[in-house]
């Protein structure tokens, strides 16, 4: 270690010796976060609720998003490429990638929050001659809303960290500089990456956690 | 298969942690193991020919010697294994003396061949205690590769000929290739190429798909790939030699071959015996049709050190 590296930079100095290209990939890797998890709280959510609705659906649903979170990366990756329009090398095979490990954490805490709904407040509504609509939109959605909020958490902390594997097909990222680094053994390099990932995740962990308490407490 | 497959990076999906029963053997096997090193650890690179030649070596000493053989292959790339035996994590494992030279040691890339391997040897022993054995005999240089199609349409046959068309191409490099002495940078300098756009970084194994699906146009793959017949790709002859040679040999520790004589023997019947024809043969039986390493490197080492 101490023999093959000669020239080390402080973690700082680095820093401000390429702040346009960390802010450049600073921003990437928010895009592709963003993205993605929008993208999986499209999808997801409202597949949580339709299992909600086709129970029978469930075990088989639940399988395919769990596999997804199986599958490597790299091999994930490997089948997107030869793929039209969601494949390819760059952002759009990333994203991909990231919202189908994304979906499981959503589509679950949708389920579990919709389902887990006290079935006595759900007959109170079904007397009072509510449609499903209405039980769904004013009843389920709104109590159980706080776990789909923790879902929602869940896949974007862990996006934050995914996403670093976007620099493997190309979509840059903060990954490029972990990538780099472990390519030639800089630990500056791969801390250059990892460390704004890190606080990245801390501080979406926190926000998302203040909106869930807020509302567990207007609930209330 | 890719020849660097696509394993699971160390930083994306990790596997299903291990079971409770199985780290509690673990533990006891690493505790027993500590106390006396009666046992040799052969690692290799996270690719199909280090893990080939990785296992060519440990059969061989299992062979040759009494010693009890460890495998850690797939290593994440050359400065893991470079970590773990000067570490003394791995006690042997096979590396390629152009990537020592400009890698390692950080010197400026030359394509002497006996300069290097003698530069090599002589700064591993003084600098890590690491001893160089004979090389194999074969030389798996960078290969500057494109599609067979663009070969034939552009009479591409050597990376000077890529200059004037580089300028309306892509290409798709590995994280090491693009940050390495001996890689992109000092390539576009000596054959003057201005890609369009910077060169995509990407994960090398993930290049060779790109290439053939036309993503990318041209890469830097390894001469002895097996992928590159298989996707029907062509390399294109380094004509201004400017990779050095990368001829792979067993690099171990100085305290293994003092401790244990008989393992430098067994290492130097492997010298020479393999040509870069036949690294390509092996790399393909494991990559294009799958075979089992353990079974390739049996075969092999049946037929060639008898």
């Amino acid at each position: 270690m101490q023999g093959i590296h000669g020239s080390r930079m402080s973690l700082l100095s680095f820093y401000s010796r390429n702040s346009q290209e960390v802010l450049g990939l600073v921003g990437q890797h928010l895009y592709l976060v963003a993205i993605s998890t929008g993208a999986a709280i499209v999808v997801g959510v409202p597949l949580g609720i339709l299992l909600t609705r086709r129970p029978t659906w469930r075990g088989p649903v639940l399988g395919v998003a769990n596999v997804f979170q199986t599958v490597p990366s790299l091999a994930l990756f490997g089948f997107l490429i030869p793929l039209p329009f969601i494949g390819g090398i760059g952002a759009t095979t990333a994203i991909v990638a990231l919202v189908l490990y994304a979906l499981l954490p959503i589509v679950r805490n949708t389920y579990e929050g919709v389902a887990g709904v006290d079935p006595a407040v759900r007959e109170a509504g079904r007397g009072m001659g509510m449609t499903d609509w209405q039980l769904l939109t004013q009843v389920e959605f709104p109590l159980g809303f706080g776990v789909i909020l923790a879902g929602v958490r869940v896949a974007t902390v862990v996006s934050i960290g995914t996403a670093t594997i976007a620099a493997a097909i190309g979509a840059g990222g903060l990954g490029v500089y972990i990538f780099r680094g472990v390519a030639v053994v800089d630990d500056t390099l791969i801390l250059a990456g990892a460390l704004p990932a890190a606080l990245m995740a801390l501080a979406a962990d926190g926000l998302l956690g203040v909106a869930e308490r807020r509302f567990a407490w207007r609930r209330k | 298969m890719s020849p660097h497959p696509l394993s699971p990076s160390p930083f994306g999906r990790g596997g299903p942690p291990g079971r409770p029963r199985w780290s509690l053997g673990l533990v006891v096997l690493l505790l027993t193991g500590c106390g006396q090193r009666d046992r040799i650890v052969v690692g290799s690179k996270n690719f199909t020919e280090s893990d080939l030649l990785g296992e060519i070596v440990a059969q061989q000493i299992e062979r040759r010697t009494a010693l009890p053989v460890g495998r850690r292959f797939h290593l994440g790339g050359t400065f893991v294994c470079h970590q773990a035996i000067t570490s003394g994590q791995i006690d042997l494992y096979v590396e390629y003396t152009g990537t020592a030279y400009t890698a390692v040691l950080k010197h400026a890339p030359v394509a002497d061949r006996d300069s290097v391997y003698g530069a090599v040897a002589r700064d591993y022993a003084e600098r890590f205690g690491l001893v160089w054995g004979k090389p194999f005999g074969f030389d798996n240089t960078f290969a500057i590769t494109v599609r067979q199609r663009d070969a034939t349409r552009y009479g591409l046959k050597r990376i000077s000929d890529l200059a004037p068309l580089a300028s309306r191409w892509k290409a798709g490099f590995g994280y090491e290739f693009l940050e390495r002495a001996d890689g992109f940078r000092g390539l576009a300098n000596a054959y003057g190429l201005r890609f369009a756009a910077p060169p995509t970084a990407m994960d090398l194994g993930l290049t060779y798909r790109a290439l053939a699906e036309g993503k990318v146009d041209v890469i830097a793959g390894n001469s002895t790939d097996g992928q590159i017949q298989a996707l029907d790709l062509v390399v294109l002859e380094d004509d201004r030699h400017y990779f050095p040679p990368y001829e792979a040999a067993p690099v171990i520790r100085q305290v293994a071959v003092t401790r244990h004589p008989d393992i430098a023997v067994a290492l130097a019947q492997l010298g020479g015996k393999m040509s870069d024809a036949e690294m390509r043969r092996l790399n393909a039986l494991a990559d294009v049709e799958h075979r089992d390493i353990a079974t390739i490197a049996r075969d092999w080492l049946r037929v060639n050190v008898p």
